[in-house]
């Protein structure tokens, strides 16, 4: 650990939101009044489809867009009427938004230029930046001629070179390709654990959010739908929307009745014992369904209507009373086409939501 | 690598497709060029008939002639100060309409209407407004009597020849500028605000460095456009008075050869003054051009 990690943990503050909105006018309501709050150091990733909200929010945290109404606290200062500049945020922009003219040296010393830095000091911090992020070769290069990644580790020194107390980014990631993506998510990982920044990600990729996020903040038309740590939202999600929005292949979601004893599909066949009545949703990860299997639970029928072999396993779709069930299985397992298939819900990973509101019913199959 | 040859398979047509423009091209502007530097090294007849070649004695008469290089310094004089106000009066327009401060919506259409005005028509109506008895100026010399004379004062004269040039230059210069400043990604605008810059320092940090190639393009044209577009002005406002002050390289040529009939002198004149277009042109893509980052 170096000067620049101590610095940069050291400077890393809470952010704390309270009945935060934003609104262009009566009927277009981005975000109603929102309560949340990020603690120092931790790694946030705010996750949901396009238009949930989620950019807004991140670029009323830095100053970018003003409030509607409440309040916004960087530490314990409140920020939410201060310049960009005086609310110690930095910010990585999805299209890296270097300035093309500068040097990659120019373009992280900036910051301090503008904040009137000396030379010497400037240089020093940039140089120890540079070398943390593997630019130190680069420094005299233009953006122009630098590859993507290398682009985006200019953007994130750019960002990490002026020691903020928080650290934002807006999907850095979805303009690199496959396997770049994968290596950058690997090295931002590493790099939080070295300079623990309170980082606040924004990304619609559910896989980002799982791998970095200490907790996952996910927002749908500008409300937070759960805000939790990847593997509370992967094994408990609040909603129907969290469980059909985390997960690949995501939840598979039933709409049951319940008769007093007994869970049924719409065709009438019992999926889970349960002294409940009325309309429910029923959630199942489409790994913990077990084909033809004994296990707890009851057997269902349904017919195969096709198979995607994927190496490490295989997704079966299975037509159930007329919906469509996502079921994973070992790559391998001997199925025949157009089977009839008999399905085992084990009771213990059965969730169940509310049919009206999508709510999560926490313990309705007991203790989970 | 696709070759022209895979465009079009008949190998005439593109040579007639574009030869209606180039014979355009040739007849006005090729064949004047090359007669101009022709009769430089010839005497004319006033009214046609014979010419005699005289080799260089035209320039020898010509650049030794104190007027030729009055004419030449005021040229150079209008060229410097009415370009560059004619590219920074705009850029300082196109900056706030960028900017989206109140009323940019509307200045950025009026701005473009005086594209549509003919340069003489410019020139009456500046030499209306410019009047020192009715113009805009007529109240400052009912206070200070005598101080507005574009008529008597050379520099008054010089100064109105100035504004009009600047008007007429503002909507072609201010569309491009525009264009430039708003092709600028927003999040540019976001990342020098974050980095700390006020909007006065991005200004120069930024947009200015960003909007380069649509600087060095304006003043490129503007620095040859000035030395030939103030003709319409000179011809409606001054004549090219009051005791020559006005009279830039391009008007005395049309006095010299039309008024004076010395066909050949114009021609002389005509030909250096092309060179000067040509060799200050050459002089801004070497010493400028080559500095400006055109990637975004």
């Amino acid at each position: 650990m170096n000067a620049i990690d101590t610095a940069i943990r050291a400077a890393a503050a809470s952010i704390t939101v309270k009945g935060l909105t934003k609104a262009y006018d009566a009927q277009t309501v981005v975000i109603p009044p929102m309560d949340v709050e990020l603690k120092a150091g931790e790694f946030t990733v705010v996750l949901g489809p396009s238009g949930c909200g989620k950019s807004t929010l991140l670029q009323m945290i830095a100053g970018l867009e003003r409030v509607s109404g409440g309040k916004i606290l960087i530490g314990a200062r409140e920020v939410q009427d201060l310049e960009p500049k005086h609310r110690g945020c930095a910010m990585v922009f999805q299209n890296y938004a270097l300035y093309p003219h500068m040097t990659v040296f120019e373009n992280m010393a900036y910051s301090l230029k503008v904040a009137g830095m000396q030379k010497a000091e400037r240089t020093e911090r940039v140089a120890a930046v540079a070398k943390m992020l593997g630019l130190a070769d680069y420094l005299q290069r233009k953006p122009g001629q630098l590859s993507g990644g290398q682009r985006q580790r200019v953007a994130i020194g750019r960002a990490i070179v002026r020691e903020p107390g928080v650290l934002l980014f807006d999907e850095p990631l979805s303009n690199l390709d496959a396997q770049l993506r994968h290596d950058m998510r690997v090295e931002l990982a590493d790099l939080h654990r070295r300079i623990g920044a309170t980082t606040v990600f924004v990304t619609h990729d559910q896989v980002e959010a799982m791998t970095l996020a200490d907790r996952i903040l996910i927002l749908n038309k500008g409300r937070i739908e759960q805000f939790d740590t990847p593997k509370a939202i992967y094994h408990h999600p609040a909603s129907v929307f969290v469980a059909k929005f985390i997960g690949a292949p995501p939840m598979n979601i039933l709409s049951v009745t319940g008769d007093g004893s007994a869970l049924r599909l719409a065709d009438g066949q019992v999926v889970a014992n349960a002294p409940l009545t009325g309309a429910y949703q029923l959630g199942l990860r489409p790994e913990d369904i077990v084909v033809d299997g004994k296990a707890d639970g009851h057997a269902v029928k349904a017919k195969l209507r096709f198979r995607e072999d994927l190496g490490s396993h295989s997704v079966l779709a299975a037509d159930l009373g007329g919906s469509i069930v996502r079921i994973a299985t070992p790559f391998g397992a001997e199925i025949a086409d157009q089977l009839e298939l008999h399905l085992n819900f084990p009771t213990s990973r059965l969730h169940l939501f509310d049919a009206a509101t999508g709510r999560a019913i926490p313990g309705a199959f007991g203790a989970q | 690598m696709t070759s022209e040859s895979t465009l079009f398979s008949n190998r005439w047509l593109p040579a007639l497709l574009v030869a209606p423009f180039m014979l355009l091209i040739v007849l006005f502007f090729y064949v004047p060029i090359f007669q101009a530097f022709y009769w430089s090294f010839f005497l004319e007849q006033p009214f046609g008939g014979g010419s005699m070649f005289v080799g260089l004695d035209n320039f020898a008469r010509v650049l030794s002639d104190r007027e030729f290089w009055q004419a030449g310094w005021r040229t150079i004089l209008f060229m410097v100060t009415g370009s560059s106000l004619a590219v920074l009066v705009p850029l300082i327009l196109a900056v706030a309409a960028d900017r989206k401060i109140r009323l940019s919506l509307p200045a950025r259409n009026v701005l473009v209407w005086p594209k549509g005005v003919a340069g003489a028509s410019i020139g009456v109506v500046f030499a209306f407004v410019f009047n020192p008895f009715v113009g805009i100026l007529a109240p400052l010399n009912q206070a200070f009597p005598g101080i507005w004379a574009p008529g008597i004062d050379g520099t008054d004269a010089f100064i109105t020849l100035i504004a009009a040039h600047v008007w007429g230059g503002i909507p072609f210069n201010f569309v491009i500028l525009l264009a430039g400043l708003q092709s600028i990604p927003r999040t540019m605008h976001q990342a020098a605000a974050m980095d700390g810059a006020g909007p006065w320092r991005r200004i120069f940090d930024v947009q200015l460095p960003l909007i380069m190639p649509q600087l060095f393009l304006t003043l490129v044209l503007e620095f040859t456009e000035s030395v030939t577009s103030a003709f319409a002005l000179i011809d409606t406002i001054t004549h090219g008075g009051p005791g020559g002050a006005t009279t830039l390289l391009v008007y005395k040529i049309y006095k010299d050869g039309f008024s004076g009939y010395d066909l050949s002198g114009a021609s002389t004149q005509t030909a250096i003054l092309m060179v000067f277009v040509i060799l200050l042109t050459a002089a801004q893509f070497v010493f400028l051009g080559r500095r400006i980052n055109y990637e975004r």
